[in-house]
């Protein structure tokens, strides 16, 4: 039987790599009627600020090709609501809760997690240091320096897995990724959203309210992400978290063939809430068969010689 | 917390009829037992054709009308997503997800108006067979669009019962009254015994809003909105619409509170300064 586990770090063992991403799961019992929270990994929450959020005006939400743009402005109720009304919510599913966290500056961070760190049900802390929908919310994910004051504050209040999601719109990920791995990150997730503007035609301004940017996600960022795991992986030995435009099992192997040890699945939930449940399914006979017993040996090695695809199956190529 | 999602099913139907009502619209019928079984009157589901993952989305539509396990929707091609769901043929496969949101108010009002404007029409039909069921001796129509083309057909809202009665009004006087729908309001509002229901452009809301406060209550007014939306479920929180919040204006969400409100509830000044939610 091939072997699904995945282990995040301070004790965080999830039973399979696949969770519902920050954003599209509510804090779980908006869909719980839909989704199978038993059968799933984990279950990243809405982004928590401190303070409750009202959101951004509409248009929030607009289709691309592949894709969608969204501006959501992290509504939420706010860290104490969440510590008190819907973490005694988690235990009830058998995924792991991890509470999604956004802030606008260090300390902010910190007061979230030392409120939730209070409360039980709760797995770990994934720290969004990458929202492109607020003011700020990229300067503390965009400086490697910044996002390690980050990591390594919220570090000294827990002892909680830490997951740092980082954010596509740098220049260098890989860099960032270090950064947060040596102040005391147990895991990265990467990526959140890009930057993307729809333009309205008839209106001749963009579709979005506001600035009018949103954050794209979507099967149409996919290779964009792979790619960033890819450099995220070459960077850092800490368990790494895939996200972004997997919709099938293929999409969740090809992430972790460039590096992930487990992944998330953020927009597919919306036309299709089974969709995270179906690639568990999935992987798993993927695994069998490819036949090998761990997902981790489906990773690329770009340091290693490449072997001829008849040379790695063991047969002799044709004369 | 939250509304029950624990009626909602994804169930992949088989079209068994479309119908085309003139000028491009549609009415699409599927085989979909659940949703034929539970919906509601303003209710709606997430549509896509069988299987397909483009467009991304799927598309929210209002439950048009239910018999044994076939359920109705009404639409025309307006973008990429109703092109393919209104070119549907018999026997293709069609997504549900649904019922979704919270529908119509159907009590026992002595009377009631129904204002449809345009592609509006779509929730009106299962919502008459609700309200005489439920005891409306009188159901009035008021059905407006831009040129008689486009006019949802008239038979359509009453399918045979004579207590339904259509009025029909288009903006280029190619049928019925010239002019507006909400101008043919005023003449059936009596206050307490009709209650009043509306679905239609925006505009067309905030002018009924504005005669309706003007007018001695209905017993009940209520409105079925849109928003784009990326989930329909109420996960994502991109549906927001404005409403009139304990402090001031507030958001709530369209597809989970909504689609249908009650007409003091949403803040139509708001409403008015947002873009529409089409986009060509
Ligand atoms: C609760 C609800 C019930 C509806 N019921 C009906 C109905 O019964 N009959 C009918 O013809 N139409 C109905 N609509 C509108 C219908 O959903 C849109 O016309 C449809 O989504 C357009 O998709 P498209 O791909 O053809 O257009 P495009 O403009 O290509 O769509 C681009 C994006 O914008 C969104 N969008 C475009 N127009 C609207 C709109 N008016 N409302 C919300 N989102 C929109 C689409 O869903 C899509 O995500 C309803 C909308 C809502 C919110
Ligand atoms: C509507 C929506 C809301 C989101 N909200 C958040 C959020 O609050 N915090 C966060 O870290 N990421 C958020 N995300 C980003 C997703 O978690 C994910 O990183 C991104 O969508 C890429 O994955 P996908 O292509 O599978 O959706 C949001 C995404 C969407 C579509
Ligand atoms: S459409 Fe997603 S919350 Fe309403």
């Amino acid at each position: 039987m091939p072997e699904l586990q995945v282990d995040l770090g301070r004790g965080l063992r999830l039973s399979n790599p696949v969770g519902l991403a920050s954003g599209t799961a509510g804090f779980g019992f908006e869909l719980a009627d839909l989704v199978d929270l038993d059968r799933i990994g984990a279950l990243y929450t809405k982004g928590t600020t401190r303070m409750p959020r009202a959101g951004n005006p509409p248009p929030r939400v607009a289709e691309t090709a592949g894709g969608m743009l969204n501006s959501i402005g992290l509504q939420n109720p706010g860290v104490e609501h969440v510590a008190t009304v819907y973490a005694p919510l988690f235990s009830q599913w058998r995924c792991a809760v991890i509470v999604n966290v956004a802030g606008a500056t260090v300390d902010e961070y910190v007061q979230c997690v030392r409120i939730l760190d209070g409360a039980d049900g709760i797995a770990g802390y994934e720290l969004n240091i990458s929202c492109p929908n607020i003011a700020h919310g990229l300067d503390l994910g965009r400086d490697p320096g910044e996002a390690a004051r980050l990591t390594a504050a919220v570090r000294a209040v827990t002892e909680r897995c830490i997951v740092v999601k980082l954010s596509p719109n740098v220049s260098d990920i890989g860099a960032v990724a270090a950064a947060v791995e040596s102040a005391g990150a147990d895991a990265i997730s990467a990526v959140n959203t890009f930057v993307g503007l729809k333009m309205h035609r008839q209106a001749r301004r963009p579709v979005l309210a506001g600035s009018g940017t949103g954050g794209l996600s979507g099967p149409a960022i996919k290779p964009l992400a792979v790619a960033a795991v890819a450099a995220v992986r070459a960077a850092v030995r800490i368990p790494v978290i895939g996200v972004g435009g997997i919709i099938d099992t293929g999409d969740a192997v090809d992430f972790i063939i460039a590096g992930a040890d487990a992944v998330q699945i953020g927009t597919a939930t919306f036309p299709d809430p089974s969709t995270a449940v179906r690639i568990v399914d999935g992987l798993t006979e993927h695994l069998a068969m490819v036949g090998i017993s761990h997902l981790s040996e489906l990773r690329w090695h770009p340091q290693e010689p490449t072997i001829g695809l008849f040379a790695a199956a063991g047969v002799a190529p044709p004369p | 917390m939250s509304t029950s999602l624990r009626d909602v099913r994804d169930q992949r139907g088989e079209v068994v009829a479309v119908a085309q009502l003139g000028g491009g619209m549609v009415e699409v019928s599927a085989r979909l037992p659940h949703l034929a079984g539970v919906a509601k009157p303003g209710q709606f589901a997430q549509l896509r054709c069988g299987g397909s993952t483009t467009p991304l989305l799927r598309r929210p539509f209002s439950v048009a009308w239910t018999e044994d396990d076939v359920a109705s929707f009404v639409l025309a091609p307006v973008g990429v997503g109703t092109r393919r769901l209104a070119a549907l043929r018999p026997g293709e496969p069609l997504d549900a997800l649904g019922p979704l949101g919270q529908g119509f108010t159907v009590s026992g009002a002595t009377r009631a108006l129904c204002v449809s404007g345009g592609l509006g029409c779509a929730p009106f039909p299962l919502l008459i067979r609700a309200l005489r069921r439920a005891g409306t001796q009188t159901v009035t129509v008021v059905s407006g669009a831009a040129s008689a083309a486009r006019l949802y057909p008239a038979a359509r809202f009453a399918r045979g019962d004579p207590g339904v009665h259509v009025e029909q009004v288009t903006e280029d006087g190619s049928r019925g009254r010239r002019g507006l729908v909400t101008d043919a309001v005023p003449a059936h509002l009596d206050g307490a015994s009709t209650a009043v229901y509306a679905c239609g452009p925006t505009p067309m809301m905030v002018a009924l809003a504005r005669i309706l406060q003007g007018s001695p209550a209905p017993p009940i007014a209520q409105v079925s909105l849109e928003a784009p939306m990326g989930c329909g479920y109420g996960t994502c929180l991109g549906c927001a619409l404005p409403v009139r919040g304990a402090d001031g204006q507030a958001w709530t969400l369209c597809c989970r509170e909504g689609p249908v409100m009650d007409v003091e509830t949403v803040d139509w000044d708001e409403l008015m300064t947002l873009p529409p939610a089409h986009v060509a």
